[in-house]
């Protein structure tokens, strides 16, 4: 090998590494696991503190009156978590409704930072809030 | 009808199967007459297609509900406009459409190149075929547009899904997937070369406008996208990496890459492997592209659903593609060796390299997000997403390197720079640059520094450019003796490629500008019961009153807002939510905003409650939103220069160039939209059922309320309004008499001075035009773009040897430039 291919091969090899290492440590801060409600409750210690994107059913959604609070449950299969949100909803989010929830799980309940309501019919886009 | 149109789906399978066999096999043999016979089936195809499509559109405009396809995006209220753009509605139907633009470009672009390059016609005619082919495919046997229903058709349709009924929605899908199909014609020119043999430059010339055009307008479709999901979506940004809008941003960093990479093969004939591999990528992606918004594959909000079969089919076709391309590449490794080295990596070749690779980076690591949750779960079980924030901690650096390298490619000479003529050449940019920096440091400070680095970025790219222009007049004014605004004229046309990019570049650092107000912006979500008000940054905004209108598709929720900026009412805004009677479930969001150049105000009715009025906003400051579209305006005028034949221009200069102008006046007409908007809101009749008469309720949506609120008589939301109460007496007592709507009409223009009464007759027609203008442009473009191909290729047989004058030419105006003080 040249010392002129030695010279490449190094600088690719570093330059590689330096970027893998990068993604690496910031796809760790910016990934969020994907779980249905039965999973997170079979194992609710697992997932605490974790940052989570919740599928399930919301039902028995109630607002605080004359606040943007709102509590309800969450179900899938028979597995029931409570959750909590502050904020605008999606006009598709009501009871029955399959929607994904991003935030955290804690011991009193999911605490939500975003609501995504999932489509009622395909290609139709639901509104994005969070 | 439709058998009629499965029949011609058929045909058309036939006639492309045809197409490809004859044509291969009579370039093998050597039979001019088998080839012809393959391009006439091949023009044949876009006759059926033509046909195809017409009896497609033909059932939307009359209602054929026995068609499931027309069943489920249309039904009979649905207007005009929106029965025809249903065609792409939905996958079948866009499918279909997709085969349809690829027939009409790919005999375009047969037909301008049958003569200059008749060793590649017969491969480009059996490759585009095979593609159309695997679509055609697609819909016989699994997803026929004109399937119909086994048992009696309904009375009446689902209606198009409301959130499509958009004037956005109208262009933008057409307009994306202009460019997505444009991008087969390169790759059917680089794989005939490749099948040939005849790897010289011909083939890329051939395909250089192609790409261009197509590039320009994926990114007008990215661009109406976004402005689709800002106005549409209503959640106060333009884009936020869903999978659907990656999917469509993936070919566009690998097409960006391309137009860069192709200069250095003309040039200097190096990189040749990596053309032809990049068309083929950019291609692929396409292809891809399609694949993850149609199959369900990757999980998003706006995905087709899911479908399996769709999936297996792509997954062979893609596998297909690669395994062909790259095998046809390898094969001709030989053949693709450079015939010079890089000489220094201070030049320009070197430049478009780096520039290559970090676009091809960025569309590695967008596709790597967008898979990562389906490559996550197949590797490690756990489905781990990765959303927003993690794009945008990686993309802003390397769009700011981008940037950078826009700003310096320029300065630098073609094989190597010296050092001394790099410097003197930088200094008027980074003085540009550093004006920038310290005014935003003495009206800001430190804060945002990200948007201080993009700033002073964007300063130092249009600082770069307003040189090149600069000297470049000069030195033509001294070689011709002119004044410097036909020097200007004489520049651009002598090296149109080159200053139409400089243009675009312009653009980027516009839209770069635009970005980086992101660092600025802010939100408020807030309850108001009427009579409130809330304070936002520097706006205060008061809300009056909810109103419920209803114009027999849909029922319209829309809040009256006051805008207030230092105490004086800037604006009054009507954000609003739309149930369509056949999609209750889905309300649209109709957003207010007040545009202007330093700023967006943003305001979304998120919710209420009829029982109180109170109504809950999302209330958004989007500093230098505009300065995107605008940037995309500035995109198009350039790329439009670029893309104008030598000989038309000439001609073309006195008028602007057609697609250039064309989009620049579309997003100009952004700014117009709110009055648009504004009267479609307060159309309809009110729904509170109130014992008047029907002349009279009519009248009282025409008559304009003199109070000052620009509302008409039903709808006037003044608290105080002075107006309202003495004018519908009036009405009420002139309808009381008798009398016709016209004498009514006449009594109050003239009672109350004036036609400004009325607020009706610019209504209807206006929004008519509005909607009329991007088919008008469109088709317009359309045909200016095909009758300056046709004088192109018609002209370029005469003046065979202009071409190869012309580099000679433009090196030595390039070292005339460098040696310029």
């Amino acid at each position: 090998m040249t010392h002129r291919n030695i010279k490449i091969g190094v600088t690719a090899f570093v330059l590689v590494g330096a970027f893998t290492g990068l993604l690496w440590s910031t796809l760790a801060e910016g990934t969020e696991y994907y779980k249905h409600v039965d999973e997170v409750v079979a194992s609710p210690k697992q997932w605490e503190g974790k940052r989570l994107q919740l599928h399930g059913f919301a039902f028995d959604v109630r607002r605080k009156p004359d606040t943007l609070e709102y509590k309800f449950k969450v179900r899938n299969k028979d597995s029931v978590i409570d959750a909590t949100y502050t904020g605008i909803v999606p006009d598709t989010f009501k009871d029955d409704a399959e929607v994904v929830l991003q935030g955290r799980l804690t011991p009193d309940g999911f605490h939500a930072t975003g609501v995504m309501a999932k489509c009622p019919s395909k290609y139709e886009p639901t509104q994005k809030v969070g | 009808m439709a058998s009629l149109g499965t029949l011609l789906l058929l045909a058309t399978f036939v006639v492309c199967s045809y197409a490809a066999v004859a044509s291969v096999v009579g370039a093998r043999r050597g039979s001019r007459r088998l080839v012809e016979s393959g391009t006439g089936a091949f023009y044949l195809i876009t006759a059926l297609m033509t046909v195809a499509s017409a009896v497609m559109i033909n059932a939307f405009l009359t209602d054929d509900f026995s068609i499931r396809y027309v069943a489920h995006y249309s039904d009979r209220v649905q207007p005009l406009f929106y029965k025809i753009t249903s065609y792409w509605g939905g996958l079948d139907g866009s499918i279909m459409f997709w085969v349809f633009l690829l027939s009409i470009f790919g005999s375009l672009a047969v037909y301008t190149n049958r003569e200059r390059h008749r060793e590649l016609i017969p491969y480009v005619v059996a490759v585009i075929s095979c593609v159309q082919m695997f679509f055609l495919f697609l819909m016989v046997v699994h997803k026929n547009p004109f399937a119909t229903f086994l048992t009696g058709a309904p009375a009446d349709g689902e209606g198009l899904t409301p959130a499509l009924q958009n004037y956005w929605m109208v262009i933008h899908p057409p307009s994306l997937y202009t460019g997505f199909v444009g991008m087969t014609i390169p790759y059917a020119f680089g794989m005939a070369a490749l099948i040939t043999g005849h790897l010289d430059d011909a083939w890329l010339r051939a395909v250089r406008r192609w790409t261009m055009f197509s590039w320009l307008f994926l990114s007008f479709g990215l661009v109406l996208g976004m402005i689709w999901a800002y106005e549409e979506l209503g959640w106060g940004g333009y884009w936020a990496w869903d999978p659907v809008e990656n999917a469509a941003l993936l070919p566009w960093f690998t097409a960006t890459a391309f137009l860069h990479s192709v200069m250095v093969q003309e040039r200097r004939s190096m990189l040749r492997v990596w053309n032809v591999t990049l068309v083929i990528v950019t291609f692929f992606l396409t292809i891809v592209g399609t694949f993850l918004t149609r199959s369900g594959v990757v999980e998003s909000v706006h995905a087709f659903g899911e479908d399996p079969q769709l999936a297996r089919m792509f997954s062979a076709f893609m596998m297909l593609i690669l395994v062909f391309s790259f095998g046809m590449v390898m094969y001709r490794l030989p053949l693709l060796r450079a015939r010079h080295e890089l000489e220094s990596w201070a030049s320009r070749e070197a430049a478009f390299m780096v520039n290559n690779w970090i676009l091809l980076f960025c569309a590695f690591f967008v596709l790597f997000a967008t898979m990562f949750p389906t490559l996550s779960e197949a590797v490690t079980g756990e489905r781990l997403t990765v959303g927003p924030p993690f794009f945008n901690q990686w993309l802003p650096p390397i769009g700011l390197l981008l940037l950078f390298l826009t700003a310096i490619g320029p300065l630098l000479a073609w094989r190597k720079t010296t050092l001394s003529s790099l410097r003197d050449q930088l200094i008027f940019p980074a003085l540009a640059a550093a004006a920038m920096a310290i005014g935003y440091v003495s009206l800001v400070g430190f804060r945002v520094w990200p948007s201080l680095v993009c700033f002073s970025l964007c300063a130092l790219t249009t600082g770069t450019i307003v040189q090149e222009f600069w000297r470049g007049t000069n030195v033509r004014r001294g070689a011709t003796g002119s004044d410097h605004l036909t020097a200007l004229i004489g520049l651009v046309s002598r090296n149109k490629r080159r200053y139409g990019g400089y243009i675009a570049h312009l653009g980027i650092a516009l839209i770069m500008f635009g970005f980086a107000g992101k660092g600025f912006e802010r939100e408020e979500q807030v309850r108001l019961t009427p009579g409130q008000q809330t304070v936002i940054g520097d706006y205060t905004v008061r809300y009056d009153a909810l109103k419920v209108t209803d114009d027999g598709q849909k029922q319209m929720i829309t809040a009256h807002v006051a805008v207030f900026l230092n105490g004086q009412e800037v604006d009054r805004l009507y954000p609003a939510r739309w149930s369509y009677r056949k999609h209750e479930d889905a309300p649209t969001t109709e957003v207010g905003i007040r545009r202007t150049l330093a700023e967006d105000f943003y305001i979304v009715l998120g919710g209420f409650e009829i029982e109180n009025q109170a109504a809950i906003f999302q209330l958004n400051v989007n500093p230098l939103v505009n300065w995107v579209w605008l940037g995309f305006g500035v995109i198009a005028f350039g790329t439009g220069i670029g893309l104008l034949p030598e000989t038309v221009f000439s001609f073309a200069i006195a008028k602007l160039p057609v697609p250039g102008a064309a989009t620049t006046a579309l997003l100009l007409l952004v700014m117009m939209m709110p009055g648009v908007r504004l009267k479609a809101e307060q159309g309809g009749e009110n729904v509170v059922p109130i014992a008047i008469k029907p002349l009279e309720a009519e009248l009282q949506g025409q008559i304009m309320c003199l109070c000052g609120c620009r509302a008409m008589l039903n709808d006037c939301a003044m608290q105080f309004c002075h107006s309202k109460v003495p004018q519908k007496e009036r009405l009420h007592a002139l309808v009381e008499e008798g009398k016709t709507r016209d004498e009514i009409v006449d009594t109050f223009v003239k009672e109350y001075g004036g036609q400004d009464v009325l607020g009706a007759p610019i209504d209807k027609g206006f929004n008519r035009l509005a909607w009329l203008f991007p088919y008008l442009v469109g088709a317009g473009s359309a045909v200016g773009m095909g009758f300056a191909a046709v004088r192109l290729s018609r002209r370029r047989e005469q003046a065979e040897d202009a071409p190869a004058a012309d580099p000679a030419l433009d090196e030595r105006l390039d070292d005339e430039l460098r040696d310029l003080d």
